[in-house]
């Protein structure tokens, strides 16, 4: 089958910035693939040039097989895109915007159209300069999903979505990628992608870190431990611990990242204090995200 | 805070200014030495009421006298009026529209202390403007070794001043007042031209002299400052109306809600939410269409069109009527004037219905309207969607680049072509109705022409559009070429060791066969029209191997 987005050494620099260097990455049909990274990472200039709105210093893309810049007319056939920082016409309604797209792109079921709208809760009669921000963001969530694109492509795509619009829309991105179609979204909200991507593709300062599955990623062994004492403790006793960060100390109570060995954290909690409790939960993405930029980082 | 916003907003506009003073200086040099080559021995021959009928009352100033008269008083204070007009509708209007006065009044500063510093601000940019043309002014001749003894350029310059500070503060007061920067700079912009027309025409007929002093311009120009020095009377009242409507701009910049939506909104807009008036403005601004890109792009732009169209359509019929009303012994005076100096006043015969035509509504005006719809589709088309964000959207649809230019121009050739068809049906009305002997062929003729001619710097404004990506640099590049065209299709002739040059100018292919007294030249047409694709052509690549700004 073929991959839906790959990138082979693409870079781009603006000048002597370097936004994006030697991205290799493979996006497969059918999944939904998370694009993480703090602000300025390189999520929307990777995005831009893929779809041939800018031009790679080096390296190339393919969407749906095709080179990205040859055939970008042809890719825009077969993709839906939402920008990250999303304008549309002003004095445009939100049904002149959309009928505006479908007649430029063609092959649009305004049946669907409608289904979109209302799963959203989006009014489209009223002009793109009077919606609210989270309103215009559905009108471009409807545009980029209405002709059944082969590939969705989305930047932040739930700025400014109320939780409840949320919910439905990671339905929507479900149902999509369920089709055998693909949606590439990019974010620096890890519990989002949390909830959607099968992958996660994890980029800092243009360079591509590391590409897992959720799964995998949740099961790294990182764990959040707090341990309770019967006296106050202080954080230095465990902060030199391997594999111990973001160790704080709350009253008689110590929190700590630890993907170490289980038994020496235990050594020096209960051979020196006398524990009370303990609790261990497995790590969200964020703190994998964050324990991933540090290696990779400093 | 207050020296920031100051500075901020000089340093914003303060190279537009030094851009058009030197262009002016350039200008000035051009006009000098054009006219040393002609020998003005008759000019001093003339009776004076002639002279005072052409706008020109700087006799015994020479050469020298005539170049300020005609770069300075209508060129120079134009250009440096309109800049003080951009500068002073962005004030407070602007950053309404661009959403950052929230911003801004955030800070520990009254909305009084914020456009004090705006003000302070269209002073210093005024005054630079002013202190570049003086200095301009007095290089200019020295070094081309000009006499221009007797040549007040000091007065002149003070005059001018004032009459630019007047005009920027009139935008700040309408921005202030409406926080719409396109009423602001639409309706001081407006009234400007409307009142250099006024002092310059009304004087020409009986009684029209006591109307002309209700112009603003009036006070700027009538007392003739490069000759007889600084009037202290119109000098007081430029600046005494500059100063009331400062202190407008601070009522009403106080009294009303801030708008806080990041789009601008149109006039046509507002008569649409006044229920009296939707129905006329649905008529004007037509129904968004979306059919497809050269119909939304038309339709964007079609109340533009139409007012703009329908003003200088009314401007034929008006000049056309109004010519009936000239005194009689103005054709006779006329009949007495060397080529040479009919070719200094603006290359027409104002004694003639075609050459009076020619003058006031041909040669200046319909040019300025035609790019004033051409080069803001051009720059807006495929510029303003880029730093509106909307390009992001139209270039994820399965469109080339290359018909996205296409689609634009298609939409430019359209709307030129009303305009063109509005201002040939106006004034044929009015040369029917005021029974005038003008050819209507000879009429659609130079209606062609200077369709196609607005079509050439609309494509200007395209090119740089494609190439750049920023409306500001393609309008001001198209200005500029239109300017400098302009000027030299108008002084080049006059000397005859320059007038091969004239045909660098696309204006030479407009005027340059009198086509209201002779006819179509179709060769002028294929030109400008080889011109207009030509650079349509070259903004295809432009556009097409450019990364969008963003």
């Amino acid at each position: 089958m073929t991959a839906a987005i790959t990138t082979s050494g693409l870079s781009k620099s603006f000048g002597d910035v370097e936004a994006l260097v030697d991205l290799d990455l493979e996006v497969h049909a059918g999944e939904v693939f998370g694009f993480l990274g703090p602000n300025g990472a390189g999520k929307t200039t990777m995005i831009r040039t893929v779809l041939d709105l800018i031009r790679p210093t080096r390296g190339s893309a393919t969407v749906v097989g095709l080179d990205s810049h040859r055939d970008a007319v042809e890719i825009r056939r077969h993709i839906g895109y939402l920008p990250g920082d999303l304008a549309m016409y002003p004095r445009l309604t939100g049904k002149d915007t959309l009928t505006y797209f479908a007649n430029l792109r063609g092959g649009v079921d305004w049946g669907y159209v409608d289904q979109l709208a209302q799963r959203l809760d989006a009014d489209l009669s009223k002009k793109v300069s009077d919606y609210s921000s989270g309103n215009r963001q559905k009108i471009g969530i409807i545009q980029a999903f209405m002709n059944r694109p082969q590939v969705i492509i989305m930047d932040e795509p739930s700025t400014g979505i109320d939780p409840l619009v949320q919910q439905e829309f990671q339905a929507m991105v479900r149902e999509v990628a369920q089709e055998g179609r693909t949606v590439f979204l990019s974010s620096h909200t890890l519990s989002e992608v949390q909830r959607v991507a099968d992958r996660v593709g994890i980029i800092r300062a243009g360079r591509l870190i590391d590409v897992e599955r959720v799964h995998d990623l949740r099961s790294k062994a990182i764990r959040r431990i707090e341990l309770v004492f019967d006296t106050p403790v202080p954080a230095e006793e465990f902060s030199h611990l391997r594999g111990a960060r973001d160790v704080e100390a709350f009253d008689n109570a110590v929190h700590l990242s630890f993907d170490g060995n289980m038994d020496e954290l235990l050594a020096i909690a209960t051979t020196r204090h006398h524990l009370v409790d303990i609790s261990s939960e497995e790590a969200d993405l964020e703190e994998i995200f964050l324990a991933y930029y540090r290696e990779a980082g400093v | 805070m207050g020296l920031s916003v100051f500075t901020f907003t000089v340093r914003d506009r303060i190279v537009g200014m030094l851009v058009a003073a030197v262009a002016l200086g350039l200008m000035l040099a051009l006009a000098m030495a054009v006219y040393a080559e002609i020998d003005l021995s008759f000019y001093y021959e003339l009776p004076e009421a002639i002279l005072d009928a052409a706008g020109i009352s700087q006799l015994g100033t020479g050469v020298g006298g005539i170049a300020y008269g005609a770069m300075y008083n209508l060129m120079g204070a134009l250009t440096i009026g309109g800049l003080a007009i951009a500068a002073g509708s962005a004030s407070i209007a602007g950053e309404e529209r661009d959403g950052t006065i929230g911003l801004l009044l955030a800070n520990p500063r009254s909305r009084t202390q914020v456009l004090l510093s705006k003000m302070a601000a269209l002073v210093v940019l005024t005054t630079v403007g002013a202190l570049l043309l003086w200095v301009a002014g007095l290089i200019v001749p020295t070094a081309l070794d000009i006499d221009v003894t007797g040549v007040q350029v000091g007065a002149l310059v003070v005059h001018l001043w004032a009459n630019s500070l007047f005009w920027g503060m009139l935008a700040v007061a309408l921005g202030a007042w409406t926080g719409r920067p396109s009423v602001a700079a639409g309706g001081a912009g407006g009234f400007m031209a409307l009142s250099w027309l006024a002092t310059s025409f009304l004087p020409m007929i009986d009684g029209g002299r006591a109307v002309a002093q209700l112009f603003p311009w009036w006070y700027f120009s009538s007392s003739a400052p490069e000759v007889n020095g600084v009037d202290a009377g119109h000098l007081a009242v430029l600046l005494g109306l500059t100063v009331a409507l400062a202190v407008a701009s601070v009522v009403g910049v106080n009294r009303r809600d801030l708008r806080s939506t990041v789009t601008s909104v149109t006039l046509l807009d507002r008569l649409r939410d006044n229920p009296r008036t939707a129905a006329l403005a649905d008529r004007i601004g037509g129904q968004a269409r979306v059919s497809s890109i050269p119909v939304k792009t038309a339709s964007d732009h079609q109340g533009l069109t139409l007012v703009v169209g329908a003003s200088i359509a009314g401007l034929g019929l008006l000049e056309a009527l109004l010519f009936t009303l000239l005194p009689d012994g103005m054709s006779e005076l006329f009949e007495q004037l060397p080529d040479a100096l009919i070719a200094m006043i603006g290359g027409v015969d104002m004694s003639t219905p075609a050459g009076f035509l020619q003058g006031e509504v041909f040669s200046i005006m319909m040019p300025i309207a035609l790019i004033a719809v051409t080069g803001t589709v051009g720059a807006k088309a495929l510029a303003g969607e880029e730093e509106a964000g909307t390009m992001e959207l139209l270039l994820a649809s399965p469109v080339r680049r290359s018909s996205i230019v296409l689609g634009k121009a298609a939409a430019m050739v359209a709307l030129a072509a009303v305009v063109g068809l509005l201002t040939f049906l106006g004034t044929a009305a009015g040369i029917v109705l005021a029974g005038l002997d003008v050819s209507l062929v000879n009429l659609a003729a130079i209606s062609l022409l200077a369709t196609l001619l607005g079509l050439v710097f609309g494509a200007v404004a395209l090119l740089v559009s494609a190439a750049t990506g920023r409306v500001r640099w393609a309008v001001s590049t198209a200005v500029g070429v239109a300017l400098v065209a302009y000027m030299l299709q108008s002084f080049l002739p006059l000397a005859e060791s320059y007038a091969d040059w004239a045909a660098l100018s696309p204006f030479h292919y407009f005027l340059g066969s009198d086509p209201l007294g002779s006819g179509m030249a179709w060769g002028d047409a294929a030109v400008l029209l080889a011109i207009f694709l030509a650079l349509v052509a070259l903004a295809v690549p432009a556009f097409e191997r450019r990364g969008l700004r963003g």
